[in-house]
């Protein structure tokens, strides 16, 4: 109990500080609750959604006319076949509007009454009116990030054609219910689906497929189609079979959401770090300060060990009391990152309570700050009474008179406030770590927002897209060299470049292979080790796919076609975050030693000084009969990456909000307590005839250097280590090398911010020097 | 004939703490003549510092008025007394009350510069000012914490005279000291008062209030005695004791 009664003494006089420590700690708890928890359902998130919604693990597309018995007989009898079902349906390039762009993907509408065991229909809302008469039910992500709303007019361009449609109702689902992988899907009444199929010719067969055991995925669709490889002569951009599994549904959805929880939980630490330093700065204090304290009661016959404790206990109150609110708080925070979470996988984020978390993150933080005050209490126990009593080892410091008022030019407060900077070099040196820090994640955030929401040439990049303005697909029936020209000789037109992708085994292992016929026309260059393949026996490889294969540049490979192989020198290592970075590419002679037929028919058109809006409608007036699709890749590209900018925003602006929080929390700390000490000083100051102003200035003009300083290195840090670090990040993903663009202008104005906000700050802390008066000066006797 | 230099009217200054109230000055009416060395005496607890305090704008009266120059400075808010303060006033602290961090020069220069911008003046002033209170330029580099209580004190004197303020004030400027130290700083004080400076000083100490030429008594916080003295230099330094043992004898200290 005693030292209960001590503890509380201790906390009694430090009211505003202990103020600050506790706000910082909770800040960490919540932030640490947040990720953790983000973090361990995540692991899980997509593996309870497939069972909840009773998805298969591969999705496989064909037009109804390619099918055979064969493809769906070989299904049922595959022994790692658990369930399977087959559904006609539309299959086809699709063209919506989504929020302000219109979005072209390739779509699947089925019949919403069909009977299926598969991915049955899940409606998360539905039209309360009567079902009009022209409903549609489409994916959950077009309320989040499309706006739409029940009863929103929804029009469907097929080929030429427009389908009007009410929005009937919204629907969760992992697989198709996404843009991000590539293929979307939409349910119509069974009168609605009827009269499109009768106005397209874009019918299609989807294979559902649950397999025993998901770690079959790969081995299964290897073993499919190499049982059913594509004819020789068929184009290569128009595969047989479309498939999309739940592997690729994870990694997509979970990419940008696993790099946003690591951030949290980086920053979480970073905070947490903060407040130790602040602790031990405390601790540090508390024993100067109160050594004659610590004497009296080491002569009333407290053990170094009581004292300690004593010192210890206001702590672990703080932080248990703290850590606890925290993770309380984090429960009303979580549904904000789940709704980024919601967000970017279009499947909704349910609520749970996870004590265990919330144990582990305070148990986390407990123990770190039991460890630094421990370390920084050791030297309670090197104290005799005799000499504590005497205030310790007074060790006399002759140091140098910095800054003499009589040699030095300069403004009066500028000059003492240097003085003060320099008399203070301890606390300078925490503060420095602390805004270094915090200056770093800033920018860290601010260059992931700009490059992900503003300028997102260099992100586009490296998920693997390329920025042309138009894809074009022309017909297998089409004269390929005289359209080829004839889109050269167009106005506007600055490029054509061919970008095909199918797939081809790569020494007995399935891969996309990217074809073209000249990959230095690109904008988007992956390679960034060798060089792209320039011959038709060249090929380059994602550094993952050279993982796999156990190879590197100057390596041969295999690859595989239907019937055909080949042998491949590898140029050139690449990255690339989409397909799971498993990537290769070789030109279109390279191609063809393969695949005798192959033509490029999907080109990659850039323009210049025109919309992309009018060159479609002059490509379509021009070439009509030779086109099979036409995509506005900029419009879509921006339509596809929102999601992903909302996601980013949520994550900069909770970073700069708890970097502005703790640069306050420390700021007012510091002041706070240089005020406290220097008291007398200050009253001295004050009876000379300084005013309340004046003192004020002094006091945030002495941050002043430190703050621009440790502000400048943190950007510094920040503009030359975010992309290494990024780099690290993204491995996982596939990245070897990220090159966001590192904006000097904005990190500087992140930095300029940064440094007036805490002179603000600093000079609003000091206000309390108000209160010191030169009464206290006074000894009335 | 000395003109008046402070006027005190009803001055009354009370502490409140935890609901009770302490009245320490009551209806105090004074005036202090320009280049006087006035004294003030009492008790402990008489209110001789708070009236210090009050005098010099240090502290704010509770009720009455305090004139200096034609200026009610009872009403100022602490920044103009600050202000008041700087152009007008010096102050010695008994605890001395230099700023650690800084050396002797920077001490006197951070008063000094305070009030002019002319610096290389300033610095003259603050150089002649060290000398004549006895500090060689070996000292002027060196930090409080090394000098003397003596020294630190004759320091203190500097920073209070660099402004060339109207009045000086001083609380027990030697009461830290040792008597050849305190010998030392009276010394200097009656040698700038005979040179015109006027000094209000607080002691406890006979032999120190014998440097004044006014001593005035405060007994719960009312002036109960006023005592006119000759010069401390007039040479008739025994008659001026047993003056001043009288006086103080009436007022039964």
């Amino acid at each position: 109990m005693k030292l209960w009664n001590l503890a509380l003494s201790n906390m009694k006089g430090s009211r505003s500080s202990i103020i600050s420590l506790f706000f910082m700690i909770m800040i960490a708890s919540i932030l640490l609750n947040v990720s953790l928890t983000i973090a361990i359902k995540m692991n899980t998130f997509f593996d309870n959604k497939f069972e909840q919604l009773q998805e298969p693990n591969i999705n496989l597309l064909l037009d109804r006319s390619d099918e055979q018995q064969v493809y769906y007989d070989y299904i049922k009898q595959d022994p790692r076949v658990a369930a399977s079902e087959r559904e006609t349906v539309i299959w086809a390039a699709g063209r919506f509007s989504y929020g302000e762009n219109d979005m072209s993907i390739g779509i699947a509408v089925q019949q919403a009454e069909h009977d299926r065991q598969l991915s049955p229909i899940k409606l998360v809302e539905q039209s309360s009116e009567p079902e009009a008469t022209n409903g549609i039910y489409v994916p959950y992500d077009f309320k989040l990030n499309a706006g739409y709303q029940l009863g929103d007019p929804f029009t469907l361009h097929i080929d030429d054609q427009s389908f009007h449609y009410t929005i009937a109702g919204f629907f969760e689902s992992a697989m198709m219910g996404m843009h991000n992988t590539g293929i979307l899907k939409f349910y119509l009444p069974e009168e609605e689906f009827i009269k499109l199929e009768e106005h397209t010719a874009d019918h299609g067969v989807l294979y559902s497929i649950k397999l025993q055991d998901s770690g079959q995925i790969t081995g299964f669709l290897n073993d499919f189609t190499g049982e059913f490889p594509d004819p020789p002569g068929r184009s290569a951009s128009a595969p047989l079979f479309t498939t999309l599994d739940s592997d690729i549904v994870k990694s997509v959805g979970s990419m940008t959401i696993n790099i946003i929880t690591m951030i949290l939980m980086a920053f979480a630490l970073v905070i947490i770090a903060v407040a130790l330093i602040v602790i031990q700065f405390r601790v540090s204090n508390h024993i100067t300060e109160g050594m004659n304290n610590i004497g009296v009661l080491k002569a009333l016959g407290y053990t170094s060990y009581q004292v300690m404790l004593s010192i210890l206990l206001q702590f672990v109150i703080i932080t248990l009391s703290a850590g606890v609110l925290g993770a309380a708080i984090s429960y009303l925070v979580l549904p904000v990152f789940g709704s980024v979470v919601t967000t970017l996988s279009g499947l909704l984020w349910s609520k749970s309570f996870l004590p265990l978390i919330n144990l582990i993150s305070i148990a986390l933080i407990l123990l770190l700050i039991v460890l630094v005050v421990v370390m920084s209490s050791l030297r309670i126990f090197r104290l005799p009474p005799v000499v504590a009593l005497r205030g310790g080892i007074i060790t006399h410091n002759f140091k140098k008179n910095r800054f003499p008022l009589d040699k030095v030019k300069g403004p009066l407060q500028l000059l003492l406030a240097c003085k003060t900077t320099l008399t203070n070099m301890k606390q300078n040196f925490m503060i420095s770590v602390i805004v270094t820090a915090i200056t770093f994640a800033s920018v860290f955030s601010v260059v992931l927002y700009y490059n992900i929401g503003k300028d997102k040439t260099a992100f586009i990049h490296l998920v693997g897209a390329e920025t042309s303005n138009v894809m074009l697909q022309i017909t297998d029936a089409a004269d390929y060299e005289q359209v080829l020209t004839s889109l050269e000789q167009m106005e506007h037109m600055t490029k054509v470049a061919v970008l095909d992708m199918t797939s081809m085994k790569v020494d007995g292992q399935s891969f996309y292979m990217n074809i073209s016929d000249d990959y230095s026309k690109l904008n988007n260059q992956l390679v960034y080790e060798g060089r792209y393949p320039k011959y038709d026996n060249e090929i380059a490889v994602s550094w993952v796919v050279a993982s796999a294969l156990n190879k590197t540049i100057g390596d041969m490979v295999e690859v595989e076609a239907g019937e055909l192989k080949s042998n491949y020198l590898i140029t050139g290592l690449s990255q690339s975050i989409s397909n799971l970075g498993q990537m290769t590419y070789m030109t279109v002679s390279g191609a063809k030693q393969v695949l005798p037929h192959y033509e490029g028919t999907l080109l990659n058109l850039y323009i210049e000084g025109v919309d992309n809006t009018s060159f479609i409608q002059q490509l379509k007036a021009q070439f009509g009969h030779d086109i099979t699709n036409i995509i506005d890749v900029t419009d879509t590209i921006q339509s596809q990456s929102k999601i992903y900018t909302s996601a980013v925003f949520t994550v900069m602006v909770t970073v700069l909000v708890i970097t502005f929080l703790v640069v306050v929390l420390i700021l007012y700390l510091v002041i706070k307590k240089m005020i406290l000490q220097r008291k007398k000083e200050l009253g001295v100051l004050r009876s000379l005839g300084y005013t309340t102003f004046q003192l004020m200035s002094q006091i945030s003009l002495s941050f002043l250097p430190v703050v621009v300083l440790s502000v400048l290195l943190g950007g510094g840090l920040g503009a030359i280590y975010t992309n290494p670090l990024l780099s690290v990040l993204l491995s996982s993903a596939g990245v070897r090398n990220v090159q966001f663009i590192i904006n000097i202008p904005l990190i500087l104005f992140v930095c300029i911010a940064l440094i007036l906000l805490s002179y603000v700050i600093s000079f609003l802390a000091s206000y309390g020097i108000k209160k010191i008066t030169t009464r206290r000066l006074m000894i009335e006797e | 004939m000395s003109d008046s230099l402070i006027v005190t009217e009803k001055l009354c200054k009370t502490y409140s703490s935890g609901g009770n109230q302490q009245h320490v000055l009551k209806n105090l009416d004074l005036t202090l003549q320009n280049g006087d060395f006035t004294v003030i005496m009492g008790a402990s607890g008489s209110g001789k510092s708070t009236l210090l305090y009050a005098l010099s704008g240090m502290d704010q009266p509770t009720l009455g008025s305090i004139i200096v120059n034609n200026q009610n400075i009872s009403k100022l808010s602490q920044d103009q007394l600050a202000l008041f303060r700087r152009k007008h006033c010096g102050f010695i602290f008994q605890h001395i009350n230099l700023l650690d961090h800084m050396s002797v020069l920077d001490n006197i220069l951070a008063s000094g510069l305070l009030v002019s911008r002319d610096k290389k003046e300033v610095v003259k002033r603050a150089k002649e000012l060290l000398l004549k209170v006895g500090l060689l330029e070996k000292d002027w580099g060196k930090f409080p914490s090394q000098l003397s209580g003596g020294e630190a004190q004759r320091v203190g004197i500097v920073r209070a005279l660099i402004n060339r303020p109207q009045i000086v004030f001083a609380d027990e400027p030697t009461g830290a000291l040792n008597s050849s130290s305190s010998d030392a700083v009276l010394d200097i004080l009656s040698s700038f008062n005979e040179n015109g400076q006027s000094i209000v000083m607080v002691t406890h100490d006979l032999k120190t209030a014998l440097r004044g030429n006014r001593v005035l008594y405060l007994r719960d916080g009312v002036i109960c005695g006023d005592l006119s003295l000759d010069s401390y230099y007039n040479n008739n330094r025994e008659q001026r004791q047993h003056q001043l043992q009288a006086f103080l004898n009436e007022m039964g200290w």
